[in-house]
């Protein structure tokens, strides 16, 4: 990747008894959302904090836009927004008395409408004038996530940013990252739950015990998956699909009404063989996908164990 | 930046007024009008009040009353305040978001300075607003007003700085009102002899009194006569009000850097090396200089005595010194000491794993450094004395300095090598071992010869008895005390190879 949002090279935080984070390198583009995945303990968080400067690091190099940690801090600050696991709010001052705090703490110029911008991207604008403390905690979460917005960063880390919110909570964070991408904002998003991270991350790591176990784009990292868990579903007679499936390298194979599930060893290239026999052999194929989202699979695949 | 741009005290005031601030600047109030209507009911029928001989002493009577508040107010209330808000604020997250903003150090410590504690600085003006009505209705000096107004700001000022440290560095908010209970408890020995005594300098309770005393008083007047007249410094007389705004101010000065630092980076101790020499340094020399008269060319003897003591109150003052050094080293070497972990994490970054290296960044180092600046001080003491016994005085002493240092500082990196988040804990019960026990146990068993036993005791008793015979005994009481040192070192060194071996 030739200049990367963000860059983090072999990244080591020592406490006292474990190491946090062991030479981890990876790095985000603009325009990337890449999901940090791993079981709790980790060192998700700490990896994030270690970037935004709240973790001292023992060793490596973390530049984010280009300002290197360890010798631009304060220029680093003004790329960076941090969103933490918690919603750390004033609760005696209004949602506005709070994202001007913010406002005035980064000199953002034309205050009252970026506040409100951003009131209004995370969908707060009835609450402009609510305490804190009487918000929800979606909202007090999406207050957060306003307030990391406002200085319009370049990098945005966001640490479980879905944890306790409902459904409805979540499909709206889904929407606001989605529009983060768009806006070619360069994201890192932690997460143990991986259904939160799907459909919007286009990378993702995967740690473990401090380690990166595994890194890439999500069709990377598909490309190096060597068994998935496949579904496939026919309109018309079924035997001769069941037939062909049998003979070819899967495993677990269970047939349903119209349709199968199995296990496929082998990459994606071998897999597209499969389906290109089925299709040449006359079956009249109606549904063919993975079963689990890719993240799902691919962290399966990654050789992580410990997940939740 | 200007403060009123400032958005952690822009906040804070906010904070402040959603709190409720009326309720508080009425009770101010109603405290302050209930005292003044005294004056004025004095004033009105002053022989319904036979216990006040004029005005100006029912005055001063209801003048001292407000100032009391306002210090109860300003000082204990705005340093609970500011520590509190931090402490909290650390726990809450929101102390890390402000980090992380570009906002410099300076201003974070500044907002939270000045901010946190507004309601206290609007019930102190309240009562100050009062305080001058009684000070012209009783026709007292407006310098009794204006110095001790001074000296309440400053000290609150002084205050709010030790309650950033305090809020950066404790983590239960109650914490800072036991810190501040301990400050005022170690204050009260010095008010036996307030001329000669550092802390109430630094404390600005002599410069209080002593307004309060020399305002109105003629001079036949002898009550609170230990609170009259000025101190002086190596014979030169200053004002207290001076005395107390540059000791404030010096001090100040540096925990103003230690709070940016922490602020920063919080993985720093809070006193650099040379800003724990220098302000050891600083305290030492002034409080020396202030007993500095007393002692020339009468030592050991002058010592005993004062033109204000009788001859036989025999005032240990130079004991009562030596045991403020002791307990400034163990504040200045428990602050400035750096935590093993940061060491570790250093060595690992460096990839240096010798003893040699690590004893460089102990505060065991720093503790050879401060006893070495005793000893200069002391020996400028001792030369002046001019009393050629008083060598044998002078090495005990000093010996009793170093060991204790060496003990205190190779303790506490022991402890927290060992037992981590207990480490205090442990300090504190073996300190009240090492020290504090044996006087107990000499009370109880109602022989003095325990309270020898203590690592305190070689300096004090060398210093308290001008005709001490058994200095010799002293002396090996010493030794004995650098056995302990010995012991600590190898258990010290044994801990830093296995905190080594681990650091891969």
């Amino acid at each position: 990747m030739a200049n990367p949002f963000l860059a983090i090279e072999h990244l080591r935080v020592d406490f006292p008894e474990i190491v946090a984070v062991n030479d981890l390198s990876l790095a985000v583009e603009a325009g990337d959302v890449c999901g940090l995945i791993g079981p709790n303990g980790a060192g998700k968080t700490t990896t994030m904090r270690a970037i935004s400067g709240l973790q001292e690091c023992t060793r490596g190099s973390v530049k984010v836009g280009g300002h290197e940690l360890a010798s631009e801090p304060d220029a680093l600050k003004r790329q960076l927004g941090f969103m933490p696991d918690f919603c750390p709010t004033y609760d005696q001052l209004t949602a506005s008395e709070f994202l001007d705090h913010f406002a005035r703490a980064y000199d953002v110029p034309n205050r009252a409408k970026r506040i409100e911008e951003c009131l209004q991207l995370t969908w707060l604008t009835e609450k402009t004038n609510a305490l804190c403390e009487e918000l929800s905690r979606g909202m007090k979460q999406r207050l957060v996530l306003a307030k990391t917005l406002l200085p319009d960063p370049k990098v945005l880390l966001l640490d479980e940013p879905a944890s306790g919110l409902d459904p409805l909570g979540r499909i709206e964070l889904r929407k606001i990252l989605l529009q983060l991408r768009e806006a070619g904002k360069a994201v890192l998003i932690s997460s143990h739950i991986l259904t939160e991270l799907s459909g919007f991350c286009n990378t993702a790591a995967i740690m473990e015990r401090g380690k990166l176990v595994t890194f890439g784009t999500i069709a990377e990292l598909g490309q190096k998956m060597s068994r998935r868990q496949m579904s496939v579903k026919w309109r018309g007679d079924g035997e001769k699909a069941l037939e062909i499936l049998k003979n070819s390298n899967v495993k677990n194979l269970e047939a349903a009404n119209l349709g199968a599930t199995f296990n496929f060893d082998g990459d994606t290239n071998a897999l597209d063989e499969l389906l290109k026999t089925l299709v040449v052999q006359g079956v009249r194929i109606s549904e063919w996908r993975g079963v689990g989202d890719d993240l799902e699979q691919i962290f399966l695949q990654s050789g992580a164990k410990e997940l939740m | 930046m200007k403060l009123s741009e400032n958005p952690i005290f822009i906040t804070q005031k906010r904070l402040v007024r959603r709190g409720g601030v009326l309720a508080a600047i009425l009770i101010a109030a109603l405290v302050g009008a209930s005292l003044l209507s005294g004056l004025i009911a004095y004033l009105a029928d002053p022989t319904n009040f036979p216990s006040f001989k004029s005005s100006q002493e029912a005055g001063k009577m209801f003048y001292g009353w407000i100032i009391g508040v306002e210090i109860l107010v300003l000082v204990v209330g705005g340093f609970s305040r500011i520590s509190n808000t931090l402490v909290n604020e650390r726990k809450a997250g929101l102390w890390d978001s402000n980090r992380l903003t570009p906002l410099k150090a300076s201003q974070l410590v500044t907002g939270y300075w000045l901010g946190s504690p507004l309601r206290e600085f609007y019930m102190a003006a309240i009562l100050a607003g009062i305080g001058l009505v009684i000070v012209l209705l009783a026709k007292l000096s407006i310098t009794l007003w204006l110095g001790t107004q001074i000296l309440i700001f400053s000290t609150a000022l002084f205050f709010g700085l030790l309650a950033i440290l305090v809020g950066l560095v404790l983590q239960k908010p109650q914490a800072g009102i036991a810190f501040i209970a301990v400050f005022f408890l170690l204050q009260m020995p010095s008010f036996a002899m307030p001329k000669y005594l550092l802390t109430n300098f630094l404390l600005p309770t002599y410069g209080i009194a002593n307004l309060f005393r020399d305002s109105v008083n003629s001079e036949n007047d002898y009550s609170m006569h230990e609170w009259s007249g000025l101190p002086e410094i190596f014979g030169l007389p200053i004002y207290p009000l001076v005395l107390s705004l540059a000791l404030q101010t010096i001090i100040g000065i540096f925990l103003w850097r230690a709070a940016i630092r922490k602020t920063a980076n919080p993985f720093q101790p809070p006193l650099l090396r040379w800003e724990a020499v220098a302000i050891f340094g600083i305290l030492l020399f002034a409080q020396h200089g202030l007993i500095w008269d007393l002692w020339r060319g009468q030592f050991p003897t002058a010592v005993l005595y004062n033109k204000y003591f009788r001859a036989d109150s025999n005032a240990p003052i130079l004991s009562i010194v030596h045991c403020g050094t002791i307990l400034l080293g163990i504040i200045i070497l428990g602050a400035a000491g750096l935590q093993p972990e940061v060491v570790r994490i250093k060595i690992l970054r460096l990839g240096i794993k010798n003893l040699r290296a690590i004893f460089s960044e102990s505060s065991a180092a720093l503790a050879l450094v401060l006893a070495a600046v005793s000893g200069v001080i002391l020996l400028a003491q001792f030369t002046a004395s001019g009393n050629s016994d008083s060598w044998e005085i002078y090495f005990i002493a000093l010996l009793n300095l170093l060991s204790f240092f060496l003990i205190f500082s190779l303790l506490l990196e022991f402890c927290r090598l060992r037992f981590r988040r207990r480490a205090l804990g442990f300090v504190a019960l073996w300190l009240f071992i090492l020290c504090v026990l044996p006087f107990i146990l000499a009370g109880v068993f109602t022989n003095g010869a325990i309270a020898k036993l203590s690592i305190l005791s070689p300096g004090i008793v060398a210093l308290a008895d001008s005709n001490n015979e058994n200095l010799n005994n002293l002396l090996g009481i010493v030794a004995g005390h650098f056995g302990i040192v010995v012991l600590l070192f190898i258990g010290w060194q044994r801990q830093w190879k296995q905190l080594l071996a681990r650091a891969v």
